[in-house]
C-alpha cells in the first residue's frame, strides 16, 4: 500500500514537470529612480516579483513550486512594475496611486508576504527600514503636483 | 471675371482636401469612456496608433470605480460623477483590455489602436 502511494505521488510530481511556465524578464522600459538604500532594499525586497529583473531561484522550474512563482511574478508584475516606472510617470494620477498602494501595504506589514520573507533574509526589513522606505514613498508623493491627486 | 474662375479653379480643390483631412482640434481632443450600468460605454475604443493619447473617464454611477489596464499600466480611481483623464503614450497597433478593479464582474473594455 505504502509502495503505491509513493509511486502515486512520484508519478504525480513528475507529470507536473510536464507543465512548464517561461521564466522571462522582459527589458526595462524605466525603471524607478531612488537613492541608494532604497534601490538597495527595494531589489532585495521586491523586485522579484514588481520588476522585469526577477532572480529566477532553482525551485522556480520545478513544479508545482514554479507554478506559485510564476503566478507571483505574472500577478506582482501586473500589479506594480517597477521596471515600468516610467510609464506610469507619463500619467501622473496613475504614479500617484501606485505610490499610495505601495505606501498601504508596506506599512500594513502584507509586503513581502510572510512566504517571501521566510526565503529571503533581505526581504526581512527592521522597523528603521521600513521607515526609511516610508519616508522616501511620502516624499514622493509631497513632490507629486496636487492635480495628480483626484480623490 | 477671368482671374475670379481661376482662383475658383485653384481654391475648390484645396478646400475639398482640408474638408478631407482630420480637423487638429478632433485631434487633441481626448477620447470619452463613460462608466454607467456597471460597464464601459463605448466597450471598445478605435484610435490611431503611433499617437499620444488623452483618454478622459467619466464616472456616471454613484460608486467608486477604478479604472484599470494592465497592459496600458494605468490604475486610476474615479470618484462617484467625478471625471479624470488619463495619459496614454504613443500606442503600438493592437488592443489593450481595461476593466473596473472595484467591480471584477462589469464588462471589460478594449482600446484598439490602428
Amino acid at each position: 500500500m505504502r509502495r503505491k502511494l509513493l509511486a502515486a505521488v512520484f508519478l504525480g510530481v513528475a507529470a507536473a514537470q510536464t507543465v512548464r511556465f517561461e521564466r522571462s524578464n522582459p527589458p526595462p522600459t524605466g525603471t524607478v529612480q531612488a537613492p541608494a538604500t532604497i534601490d538597495a532594499a527595494l531589489r532585495g525586497a521586491c523586485y522579484d516579483c514588481h520588476s522585469n529583473e526577477t532572480r529566477w531561484p532553482w525551485y522556480s522550474a520545478v513544479a508545482p513550486a514554479s507554478w506559485l512563482v510564476h503566478r507571483d511574478v505574472v500577478e506582482g508584475r501586473r500589479r506594480l512594475n517597477f521596471s515600468s516606472w516610467a510609464d506610469y510617470a507619463l500619467d501622473c494620477g496613475t504614479l500617484v496611486q501606485k505610490l499610495e498602494h505601495l505606501r498601504q501595504r508596506v506599512a500594513a506589514g502584507d509586503m513581502a508576504p510572510w512566504y517571501y520573507r521566510a526565503l529571503h533574509p533581505t526581504a526581512r526589513w527592521t522597523a528603521a527600514e521600513r521607515n526609511e522606505f516610508l519616508h522616501w514613498v511620502d516624499a514622493e508623493l509631497a513632490a507629486s503636483s496636487p492635480d495628480c491627486r483626484e480623490r | 471675371m477671368e482671374s475670379s474662375k481661376t482662383a475658383a479653379w485653384i481654391l475648390a480643390p484645396l478646400v475639398f482636401m482640408s474638408l478631407a483631412l482630420p480637423v487638429r482640434a478632433e485631434d487633441d481632443a481626448p477620447v470619452v469612456v463613460r462608466f454607467e450600468d456597471r460597464r464601459f460605454e463605448p466597450a471598445e475604443l478605435v484610435v490611431p496608433a503611433g499617437a499620444p493619447l488623452r483618454l478622459r473617464v467619466v464616472n456616471s454611477t454613484n460608486e467608486a470605480v477604478e479604472f484599470e489596464s494592465f497592459e496600458l499600466n494605468r490604475e486610476r480611481v474615479v470618484q462617484p460623477g467625478h471625471e479624470i483623464v488619463v495619459y496614454l503614450p504613443a500606442l503600438a497597433p493592437g488592443t489593450y483590455t481595461f476593466f473596473d478593479d472595484f467591480h471584477k464582474n462589469a464588462g471589460e473594455g478594449r482600446i484598439t489602436a490602428r
